[in-house]
């Protein structure tokens, strides 16, 4: 039930991630923008379209929205939206998970027999590949730093910690948020927004899909995206990861704040040269490195 | 159960491949000699397996801790998984060449390729059962040609090209061994390794270390580490299928087995050896991922993620002694263990599995070439999910058993963050970040591997006309791959010591804070996909089944990614490391119209350890050979002269 509850509140308000995203870019824009609910409208409207699929594609095309939208529920229930005490939600499974759904992705991309789905496959993995070492070193010294590599225990950590140790962590936030960008297919890793095929690399994977199987998908990045965003919140702002009665307002402020997150920095910078990524990569990984070193040095110290 | 009844199965199952060689020869101008000799060859590998399961129950309940093979030699612990890796191979590579080798009459000559194959057995069982030096030494010989004449079993060039360069090789590393282990044995190659190890205890520091890094180079030549890995990828995949599943799903377990044994002669000095060896595993897996990546032929492919594994496996092994001598590391010695055992185990079933399913493709479309490959998931779906469990438990994505294992080393690694001095710290760190990157790697490659030979449209007539596929063929994969579940279901809790009866749903908590529960992985990624599947069933959306969007112009099959372009972005970020290479050669169709121009893109990579190791030192070799050249002048009074040098040398020496 511990488990199952915050996983349901996430299921339940991801669409909402991505009505806020586009809301505050709008207002970015001076654009008044869409209803923040729109999303919830659009992909129950495709679910009741019909689809239409390539007479190239196999088995596996009909797989992928599935294992998508199953291995990003996975995720949503390893890391809780509340802080879980215990091993539960093991760091490396988490990393495993996210790969597992990637990867199912680009599969996807790749039986279509398309050159946008195969240019999308390919840069995908590309930048999957190149993630991996920030990823594993952010959650490794998340762990060491709050002695526990699960996800749960994690969260409830930074709640407890003092101010002084927080600071510790800056420099592994840092390299977190850009390997959550870089997950979630936002600026300044790919455009989120457009279907010019030169920008493009998660849309163009999901390109041949359409109908129930479009909506499984869209669903899937938009929970991953409230997974992974709210996580980092979690961690930048511990207060709100307090768990009690007024779980689902915070988690509310959350979102919201994650949302805002990610349309300031979409607003801000422009996108990365697909073949300029390996920078941004390197970036990543010196700051998940520098991360490291000051939270193992600290450890060694006994500041914390 | 008897030990001698167990011994006697073993000595059945070494005998039984030689007897059905013979036999195979011996009936040649029979249409079913090879089936005959391959399902003997199954048979000795079935009654392997079951010895091996006998002998490990009996050393589980303690009451035998090794066991005397005849007049052969005794059979340490240590020894029972590498036999039980090499018969379980044999069972499934012989089911496999029953059908395999079949369609293959006119290029191998079977009945003498079958004799190859019998002595590449026979060698691979005595080198885990040789109880001295000598006969080690002999097996591992034996071993090692028998694989040269399964290298070259088709006699083409490049079959012949790559056997040679083997052959080189592997006799490079055997004289490294041979030397090694008579350094060891003061010279007496009769001693047996109890003796030898007494002997050695007694060895000073700089004799060790020689006979240490002669070892290593021995085993590593065989297991394909850098920079003695650049005949691997050439090998292993001229072979017939299933011989390459042997080789690199086999064969290489057999080098590491050599590698743990010798380990235990050295009584000390482990310390900055097993920094050079981790350095080295870990620059092998890096390069053997990279290459396997950016990799345009399947089998090669395999091959270079073959180097890969192994490269993680030796860098497990020396963390295993890294840490467990000092008290604050110790902890986490068991974990490295742990991944040493499940990657063995996981690699074995992985690439013998993926080895045979490209063979199967191989012989359906006549192409290793990924850029000519494709659309095979719609002919094949049963085998084409196969294919993708092996591939995907190759990438160590859970739920598949390499994914456990790889944990249980990057948990480790981890740990291993929050203990020990700062070095040790800041060393654990740094291997973290390059196995991390190493998986990353090998995820693109075998995501590559998958989806280009199965997805999409086939990009090429043959792959096209792909015939039906024999069950015979498809069973020892399908095996395989379900094995590789069953790993991480079963083998992982119970090596790490849950209870039979509590195998499913008991968590692996390996420190405070780190734990994990395969059953639960595995519940909680089918369990929200099938719910999902469930879901729209009720939705009961109408499919239409449309052309691919073309944008207003038909697509053809070449306007596919190929191979080349799927790895273009790896190929560009790593390009120093590669020594990639790639120009567009522009030419003119018609002399005065520079504007009509035909173009074409030239592209290559090289090994850049052939490049800045391999050619400076054969250039060296052959200018050192120029130089000594001038001694020889055809003047008799000059060799007259070094007679007299050598002679006056020798007795200064002597006196």
């Amino acid at each position: 039930m511990t488990i199952l509850l915050p996983t349901l509140l996430i299921l339940l308000a991801s669409p909402l991630t991505v009505g806020l995203v586009r809301k505050f870019k709008a207002l970015f824009q001076n654009r008044r923008g869409a209803s923040i609910f729109q999303p919830y409208w659009a992909l129950l409207s495709l679910l009741r379209k019909d689809m239409t699929i390539t007479r190239y594609s196999s088995w596996v095309f009909h797989t992928v929205p599935f294992v998508v939208l199953g291995s990003t529920i996975a995720l949503a229930a390893l890391v809780p939206a509340v802080p879980i005490a215990g091993t539960y939600g093991n760091v490396f499974l988490i990393a495993g998970v996210l790969a597992l759904g990637s990867v199912f992705l680009v599969l996807g991309g790749m039986d279509t027999a398309s050159t946008f789905g195969n240019m999308g496959s390919s840069r995908e993995m590309s930048l999957i590949a190149l993630v991996e070492p920030p990823l594993f070193i952010v959650f490794a010294s998340l762990a060491l730093f709050a002695g526990s590599f699960g996800m749960g225990d994690i969260i409830a950590h930074f709640t407890s910690a003092t101010a002084g140790s927080h600071v510790l962590t800056a420099v592994t936030l840092i390299a977190l948020f850009f390997v959550v960008l870089a997950e979630n297919a936002r600026y300044p890793v790919d455009n989120p927004a457009t279907h010019l095929e030169l920008t493009m690399v998660h849309e163009a994977m999901m390109l041949e899909y359409s109908g129930p199987y479009l909506a499984l998908l869209e669903y899937a990045s938009a929970i991953k995206l409230t997974v992974l965003g709210t996580l980092f919140v979690s961690l930048l702002l511990p207060s709100f990861a307090a768990s009690g009665t007024v779980l689902a307002l915070l988690f509310l402020g959350k979102l919201i704040l994650a949302a805002f997150l990610v349309a300031f920095v979409e607003s801000t910078i422009v996108k990365m040269r697909f073949y300029r990524m390996q920078e941004y990569m390197a970036l990543a990984f010196l700051f998940a490195l520098g991360g490291a070193a000051l939270i193992i040095l600290s450890k060694l110290s006994g500041a914390v | 159960m008897d030990p001698l009844l167990i011994s006697r199965l073993f000595l059945f199952a070494l005998a039984t491949p030689a007897f059905a060689a013979l036999l195979g020869l011996l009936l040649r101008r029979v249409s079913w000699s090879n089936t005959l000799t391959q399902v003997l060859f199954a048979l000795s590998g079935l009654v392997g397996l079951g010895a091996v399961a006998l002998l490990a129950l009996e050393m589980f309940a303690g009451s035998l801790s090794s066991l005397q093979i005849g007049g052969l030699g005794v059979l340490q612990p240590l020894g029972v998984p590498f036999l039980g890796i090499i018969y379980a191979g044999v069972l499934l590579t012989s089911f496999y060449s029953i059908a395999a080798l079949a369609k293959y009459k006119e290029i191998y000559v079977l009945p003498w390729l079958n004799v190859a194959s019998a002595l590449f057995l026979i060698g691979m069982q005595a080198v885990v059962l040789a109880p001295s030096v000598l006969t080690f030494l002999l097996a591992w010989e034996l071993m090692s040609i028998a694989a040269y004449f399964l290298v070259i079993a088709d006699r083409t060039e490049d079959s012949l090209r790559a056997g040679f360069l083997y052959f080189v090789m592997t006799h490079l590393g055997f004289l490294a061994l041979a030397a090694g282990l008579l350094i060891l044995s003061g010279g007496n190659p009769l001693l047996s390794w109890a003796e030898l190890a007494q002997g050695a205890a007694t060895l000073g520091a700089l004799p060790l270390s020689l006979a240490f890094a002669l070892l290593f180079a021995g085993f590593g030549s065989k297991a394909g580490l850098v920079p003695l890995h650049q005949w691997l990828p050439y090998a292993h995949p001229q072979a017939p299928s299933g011989s390459s599943a042997l080789l690199s799903g086999v064969m290489l377990k057999v080098a590491v087995f050599g590698f743990l044994q010798s380990l235990t002669f050295f009584p000390s000095l482990l310390f900055p050896w097993m920094l050079v060896v981790l350095l080295l595993g870990l620059v092998s897996a890096f390069f053997g991922a990279l290459h396997a990546a950016v990799e345009n032929d399947a089998k090669r492919l395999l091959a270079w993620s073959s180097i890969e594994n192994m490269g993680l496996i030796f860098a497990g092994i020396a963390l295993y002694f890294l840490t467990s001598g000092t008290a604050a590391l110790a902890p986490l010695a068991p974990l490295f263990a742990l991944f040493v055992m499940l990657h063995i185990l996981n690699h074995f079933l992985f690439k013998s599995g993926l080895f045979m399913a490209a063979g199967v493709i191989q012989s359906a479309t006549h192409t290793r070439d990924l850029d000519s490959l494709g659309g095979l998931a719609r002919r094949w779906p049963l085998f084409s999910g196969v294919v993708l469990a092996l591939s995907l438990a190759a990438a160590a994505l859970p739920p598949l058993g390499t994914f456990f294992g790889e944990w249980a080393l990057v948990q480790a690694l981890a740990l291993g963050l929050g203990a020990g001095d700062p070095a040790s710290r800041f060393t654990a760190l740094l291997v973290l970040s390059s196995v991390a990157l190493v998986g990353g790697l090998a995820i693109f490659a075998f995501v590559k591997f998958f989806s280009l030979v199965f997805l999409g449209r086939a990009r090429t007539e043959a792959a096209e006309h792909a015939g039906a596929l024999s069950w015979i063929l498809a069973t020892p994969v399908a095996i395989c791959a379900l094995l590789s579940l069953g790993v991480g279901l079963v083998a992982f809790p119970l090596i790490s010591g849950i209870p039979v009866g509590k195998l499913f749903g008991a968590e692996v908590v390996v420190a405070p804070g780190a734990g994990i529960d395969p059953t639960l992985v595995a519940l909680i990624l089918a369990a929200p996909a099938l719910a999902l599947w469930l879901i729209t069933r009720v939705l009961r959306t109408k499919i239409r089944i449309t052309d691919t969007w073309d944008c207003g112009a038909p697509l053809t099959p070449r306007m596919q990614y190929t191979s080349t372009g799927f790895a273009a972005p790896i190929r560009f970020f790593f390009r120093t490391l590669l020594g990639a290479r790639r120009e567009i050669i522009t030419t003119p169709v018609v002399a005065s119209n520079p504007w009509v121009t035909k173009k074409h893109l030239d592209w290559q990579i090289h090994s850049i350890w052939e490049v800045w190791l391999y050619k400076p030192l054969g250039h060296g070799i052959v200018r050192v050979a120029h130089s000594v050249r001038r001694l020889q002048s055809g003047v008799v009074q000059f060799y007259l002269l070094l007679v007299l040098l050598t002679l006056i040398l020798t007795l200064f020496i002597a006196l």
